[in-house]
């Protein structure tokens, strides 16, 4: 067990489903060789297939450990659940004389990483949907870390962040097979399996992962979760209003979400109707995400919200509002022994302002 | 698995980043790749340990601190018109530019309110792409052929290279022999949205300004305007900044889809939501910004007015009106004549009576008193006189037009002394002794929501009579209320009336000109806040000597667009002839329009545009109606030039195009009504390629055009006459760079940048260098131009200088004006708001709804052909459907389809989505026409209509100005059908 544990939550009620973290993230760590397909943080529409597609239904099975213990790997995903890295020949058609529309290198186009975007489901007639932003869960026990017979997948002591050693990786994929998030990526072109990072080269230096420091919904809370001045210790374990993905697959996962309402079904607003008894979104559905828990979270939560919405006050509800980067982030420096913590600082406190220009 | 290939990577390549033990790694990983299907053979690993607790190899972990690193970086920011004004930082390194990423330090306004931090989206978040893309302009293009009298066709997409001295010779030719031999209103300049760039604008705009071209406005063209704000305010367009939402207790977003078009701010109002507020999300489509709603209102598309007017009803039955404020501050207490309709005038009562004076009654005395600020009494008290409100010079400056100033300061609205009666009837004689019935503004509009009980409203919209009760309740009950609106609505031919009727909720419930209330508009980053100093870099020598055009109806005229609606009983063309002949509306170039004798057919005037120099702008693509600018327009004129930094649709159409700077490579200014702090675009890289910034391209055209004067000995251009509209100026071409350049004293980008802030209040002591430091609070604000102060520790809202200061408002009668008596209004039966059906097209053969809003994915179509972000899409144009829709036509999801109407097809692929309503087909806009389709373009369904309310002038405040009042480019009208396509779809190379 590592000595502390980074942790995420994310609120889903303030997800705008821009992408602007999956952008984030692939500028910064998988614009290279072999990595376009490959997306650490994705963003996606729920009910949905997901990304990589179908990937949390898998058979026999999806990945995790089951009561016993044991590795529950799945099939590996194929190339198309993921979809392709189109290319576009804008040269042709703009500088070359092309007669044709400008068209992407793939002739059967029937998927993609967000293939499925927004169209959710719709139940007794109305449309429900929402938007669920992933990165790997760092879990605490690590379905990846166990399958990886090379033992190049490892959680870091001092902070939980699980990495896969890209110089010992052989891309045996048994961690692909394992992990019930899918998660992790086959590069082919260096024969390696590559995730998320937990972008410890920013975390180290007090700087927040770039999904949340570049999340325009500010939905993302990022602290130690054993830290008990972290944000993400208050919503987890102080107020319990963020849970983590696909409970039952055992492995512990780090990133918590707080659930998602979508609005009351029509007929139901100032009906003074909960929207749990009724909700727009059918609840076995989040129960199937979020476990059995969920039904407790969200009738609180919407406790806190009508509170609100009545004058009063909520001390949960006022920490979600995370009114800046001090309130939503608290990184420590985890070399240190008191869990210190950084300043939050703007990136060019970081570095020399200027380039050329200067 | 198959091989996933990215081209991109020589310029970032992954093993190049590894470093030292990257060698060793490469090493090993040479004999062992995977090729797919199931896990490689299991192996015991080499050493006993274990990796929950400790890992002895690490320093493998150096390999991406390696690439979270960089050489230099430099803050600027993008310039594609999405209100956002996100300052970023660009980093460098090795001479590349790698990422960018939010500066995220916008300083906080209060405690309490949230911050600003971060802001920006996921385009933003990849514009590097366009440095490097291959849609970069690298070099000046000219059309194959062009030069040796054989060109091939514009848009073929065939060019020459040739030399900047070679390119601005060519233009600076074509300019000069426009000028003289056709007149210089033969030559058209456009290009968009002064407060996402302004020095780049007004490097154009400067030339334009000194070569007598005429400038083409943007803001009505796209629509963005809201009609009805310079109709009821007086203004332009004022919002409140969007930390402002926070301060709200119910916020209805209505035709604002903040989630997807409004990425950076979207979280004061969620978070607003967990400060107390509720949110109600009118939208047809159950969309991202749905899902975050208290109240989700799946409207009825172009029945926004319906509801707006059944909840006006209800807040009256129920008394949730703030009778003071609105007799106050609106013009409800204002006497009528109920003989002809209009508003009672002191030139009714007396002979030498002014026509400006409008009146109340005071129940104490039981007399007719004029109203306390009206247009008539501040001239008779000899108030000052300043220009109102908006981006660009007040109408008085303005040639041909019947144009009157307004003040914006002096005199107030207070009813002191008086009891103003809101309702009543009451006799009174004229001059002439006639004895007429008058009664108030608010005694007609009492009359009108007749029209709207709770049943009809219901079923009109598609909506319960309990969600609208529900909505009325909240809007009347919950305080401060504000009204986020956006394009959705605005982009209805009946504009004006919709926004006028959603403005009346707000001001009935008293909730204009208070912090966390309003009705806030943000379509298009319209509203530059230096704005005396963007004016007078951009058209120095004042609006009276420039021509200006309201682009809606040029393109109209000069395009194959035909509107074959009549409105009360006309054609739209004759509405024009009386507008443009009272001179209500410019319209370039100078023709007799009015007089059919000369002008037979409008669209067939004797004297044309000749060339359009077009920059910061996608004109063609964006056009509406634009198949029918191709073979028209765009086939007539002698010249069409781009500056741009990447080959879009008007580019690939041009004759010339001259590459310039990206965001990344230029200094220039940022700044929106969505925030309240200017800051800058700064240089990571110099120019790249062969590019050079949009202000020395300018600057070296003005040059090359003062060569080529003196070179042809050309005399003074005498710009004089009527046959041209003449602005009495004699242009000396010879000097054209030294006007351009101000003796040379702006011949640097800073210099301008420095220039524009010390002009203006708003940047009152900040530098170039400054702002690159910091983003920086603007420190006042222009009283002649804004409505509110800037206040330390407060978001500015507008209107405070009317509400709390008791100043009159900019409108004809001085107060937010419902009412509108002008000819055309009472004859159109458009006096008060109201709901208007939506243009009656063929509903038979068309009965779905066109609908292109803006989306996610894209700024206009900035980003639209951007791979990153293709490949979160569905890699082509898609257009929405719904289940029911696309059931009744056996359409599924992902096939081609083929959508159509009397104005053209387009083919595409589909996609099937629960949220969409039935009766309506959605396409986000903004696609290159080159990008996906099999067949046409999202614009070749649409086509120009003009309202003819909008080409009204001579009332008090409602006259033509350029973006502030002129007919908008309305689309959503536009009806289709959709079939699955039949025949065969371009091929995709594999």
């Amino acid at each position: 067990m590592s000595d502390h544990q980074y942790a995420m939550v994310m609120d889903l009620n303030k997800c705008l489903g821009c992408q602007t973290c999956t952008i984030a993230c692939k500028k910064q760590w998988t614009d290279h060789d072999g990595m376009a397909y490959m997306y650490w943080n994705n963003v996606e529409t729920r009910p949905g297939a997901g990304y990589p597609r179908n990937f949390d239904t898998l058979k026999p099975a999806a990945g995790g450990f089951d009561r016993h213990g044991r590795l529950t790997p799945s099939p590996l995903p194929e190339a198309d659940d993921y979809g392709k890295a189109w290319e576009y020949n804008y040269e042709d058609r703009l500088f070359k004389g092309g007669k044709r529309t400008v068209q992407p290198n793939d002739p059967r186009l029937d998927w993609g990483p967000n293939w499925d975007e927004d169209q959710g489901g719709a139940d007794r007639g109305e449309p429900h949907f929402f938007y669920l932003p992933r990165i790997c869960n760092h879990c605490t026990h690590p379905a990846c870390l166990e399958a990886c017979t090379r033992k190049a997948i490892y959680k870091r002591r001092e902070d939980g962040i699980v990495l896969i050693d890209q110089t010992r990786c052989r891309g045996y994929r048994h961690c692909i097979a394992a992990c019930p998030y899918k998660k992790i990526y086959f590069n082919e072109q260096l024969g390696v399996s590559q995730k998320c990072i937990f972008c410890y080269p920013r975390v180290e230096k007090g700087k927040v992962n770039a999904c949340a420091s570049q999340c325009p919904g500010r939905l993302r809370f990022v602290g130690i979760l054993d830290d008990a001045e972290s944000p993400v210790h208050k919503l987890v374990l102080t107020h319990k209003v963020a849970l983590g993905l696909f409970p039952e697959r055992g492995t512990g996962p780090n990133v918590y979400y707080v659930p998602p309402f979508n609005p009351p079904r029509r007929g139901n607003y100032g009906a003074g109707r909960s929207i749990i008894d009724d909700p727009r979104i059918p609840m076995d559905y989040l129960k199937y995400l979020f476990g059995p828990g969920v039904v407790d979270v969200m009738t609180r939560l919407e406790a806190e919200l009508r509170t609100v919405q009545a004058g009063g006050r909520s001390e949960i509800l006022d920490l979600l509002i995370g009114r800046d980067a001090d309130v939503r982030y608290r990184l420590v420096n985890t070399k240190s022994k008191g869990l210190d913590p950084f300043q939050n600082s703007p990136p060019q406190q970081l570095v020399q302002i200027g380039g050329l220009n200067k | 698995m198959s091989k996933h290939k990215d081209k991109t990577i020589s310029r970032r390549g992954f093993l190049g980043l590894l470093g030292g033990t990257g060698a060793a790694a490469l090493g090993l990983l040479g004999g062992c790749r995977g090729k797919g299907g199931a896990p490689g053979p299991a192996k015991l690993a080499p050493a006993e340990f274990d990796p929950m607790s400790r890992y002895p190899y690490r320093r493998w972990e150096d390999l991406y601190r390696g690439q979270f690193a960089w050489d230099s970086v430099t803050r600027s920011t993008h310039s594609a018109n999405c209100t956002g004004s996100c300052s970023w930082m660009v980093y460098v390194k090795d001479g590349v530019m790698l990422r960018e990423e939010q500066a995220a330090d916008y300083p906080r306004i209060n405690s309490d309110l949230p911050d600003y931090n971060p802001r920006g989206c996921n385009k933003g978040a990849c514009f590097v792409e366009y440095v490097y893309g291959a849609q970069r302009v690298k070099y000046p293009l000219m059309r194959k052929g062009l030069r040796s009298g054989n060109p091939v066709d514009r848009g073929t997409g065939l060019w020459e290279k040739v030399t900047w001295d070679e390119a601005l010779e060519y233009v600076a030719d074509k300019l000069l022999d426009n000028i003289y031999n056709f007149g210089p209103d033969t030559n058209n300049f456009f290009s968009v949205i002064p407060a996402m760039s302004p020095i780049s604008f007004a490097a154009g705009a400067r030339l334009c300004h000194f070569v007598g071209g005429v400038f083409l406005s943007f803001y009505d063209w796209y629509c963005d305007l809201p009609p009805g704000e310079p109709i009821t305010w007086g203004v332009q367009t004022e919002a409140c900044e969007c930390a402002d939402w926070f301060n709200a207790k119910y916020i209805i977003c209505w035709g604002s889809n903040i989630s997807a078009t409004r990425i950076p701010d979207a979280h004061f109002a969620y978070e607003a939501r967990y400060n107390g507020a509720k949110i109600c999300i009118i939208s047809p489509d159950y969309n991202a910004s749905s899902i975050h709603a208290d109240q989700y209102l799946p409207i009825a598309p172009g029945t926004d007015a319906m509801l707006a007017m059944g909840v006006a009803r209800q807040l009256l039955e129920h008394n949730w009106i703030d009778r003071p404020y609105v007799t106050e501050q609106t013009d409800m207490p204002l006497l009528v004549r109920a003989d002809n309709g209009k508003l009672l005038r002191a030139s009714d009562l007396a002979a030498d009576g002014d026509g400006e004076v409008f009146y109340l009654w005071d129940r104490r005395t039981a007399r007719a008193v004029p109203a306390p600020g009206c247009m008539g009494l501040s001239k008779s008290n000899g108030r000052a006189v300043a220009p109102p409100a908006g981006v660009f010079p007040a109408p008085a400056d303005e040639p041909g037009g019947a144009a009157r100033p307004v003040r914006a300061e002096g005199g107030n609205i207070r009813l002191d002394g008086l009891d103003v009666a809101l309702e009543g009837r009451w006799p009174i004689r004229l001059k002439d002794g006639l004895r007429v019935e008058v009664t108030t503004v608010f005694e007609l509009l009492k009359k009108e929501l007749a029209d709207y009980p709770l049943d009809r409203v219901a079923d009109v919209t598609g909506l319960g009579a309990t969600e609208i009760e529900a909505m009325a309740r909240d809007l009347g009950t919950r305080k401060p209320a504000m009204i986020i609106h956006g394009a959705g609505t605005n982009h209805w031919f009946h504009n004006d009336a919709i926004n006028r009727a959603m403005i009346l909720l707000a001001a009935l419930t008293g909730n204009v000109g208070v912090n966390g209330g309003g009705f806030n508009h943000y379509v298009g980053q319209e509203r530059i806040w230096p704005e005396a100093g963007f004016k007078k870099l951009s058209f120095p020598r004042g609006g009276a000597k420039q021509r200006w055009q309201n682009t809606t109806l040029w393109t109209y005229i000069h395009s194959a667009n035909r509107d074959p609606h009549p409105y009360g009983g006309k054609p739209i063309e004759q509405w024009i002839r009386e507008s443009v002949g009272a001179g209500w509306m410019p319209l370039w170039p100078k023709n007799d329009w009015s007089d059919p004798a000369k002008v037979p057919d409008l669209k067939d005037p004797p004297r044309k545009p000749r060339a359009m120099i077009i920059w910061r702008a996608n004109y063609l693509n964006q056009a509406k109606g634009n198949e029918m600018i191709f073979d028209t327009l765009f086939k007539q004129l002698d010249l069409i030039v781009d500056i741009n930094y990447r080959m879009d649709t008007t580019a690939l159409f041009s004759d010339v195009v001259l590459p310039a700077a990206s965001y990344y490579e230029k200094a220039d200014l940022n700044s929106t009504d969505c925030h309240s702090y200017m800051h800058p675009f700064g240089a990571a890289l110099p120019p790249q390629f062969d590019s050079r910034s949009d202000w020395q391209i300018f600057a070296a055209l003005a040059k090359k055009m003062a060569e080529l004067a003196a070179k042809r000995g050309l005399t003074p251009f005498k710009d004089e006459g009527k046959s041209i509209g003449g602005l009495g100026w004699t242009r000396d071409f010879t000097r054209l760079y030294d006007d351009w350049s101000d003796n040379g004293q702006l011949a640097d980008d800073v210099a301008a940048c420095n220039a524009l802030m010390a002009d203006s209040p708003e940047t009152e002591g900040m530098t170039y260098d400054l702002i690159r430091q910091r983003p920086q609070r603007f420190k006042k604000t222009d009283p002649h131009a804004w409505t509110s102060d800037i206040e330390p520790g407060v978001a500015y809202t507008p209107y405070k200088h009317h509400v709390v200061d008791k100043k009159p408002w900019r409108t004809l009668v001085g107060r937010q004006q419902f009412y509108v008596d002008h000819d055309w209004f009472l004859a159109l039966a458009e006096a008060l708001p109201g709901h208007r059906d939506p243009v009656p097209e063929d509903d038979a053969r068309y009965p779905l709804y066109w609908n292109t809003p803006h989306g996610r994915w894209s700024i206009h179509s900035t980003w639209r052909d951007n791979r990153y972000l293709l490949r979160l899409q569905r890699g082509v144009p898609v257009v929405y459907i719904s289940p029911d829709d696309a059931r009744a036509r056996s359409i599924a999801d992902g096939d081609w389809v083929r959508i159509f109407n009397q104005i053209g097809a387009t083919v595409c692929i589909c996609k099937v989505l629960p949220g969409e309503r039935p009766g309506r087909i959605t396409m986000y806009h903004g696609w290159e026409k080159y990008l996906g389709f099999g067949e046409g373009g999202w614009q070749s369904l649409t086509y120009i209509k003009i309202k003819p309310t909008q080409l009204v002038g001579g009332y008090g405040h409602v006259n033509f100005r350029l973006n502030y009042w002129g007919p908008t480019g309305n689309n959503r009208d536009i009806r289709v059908q959709i079939e699955k396509f039949k025949g065969e779809p371009p091929n995709r190379p594999a």
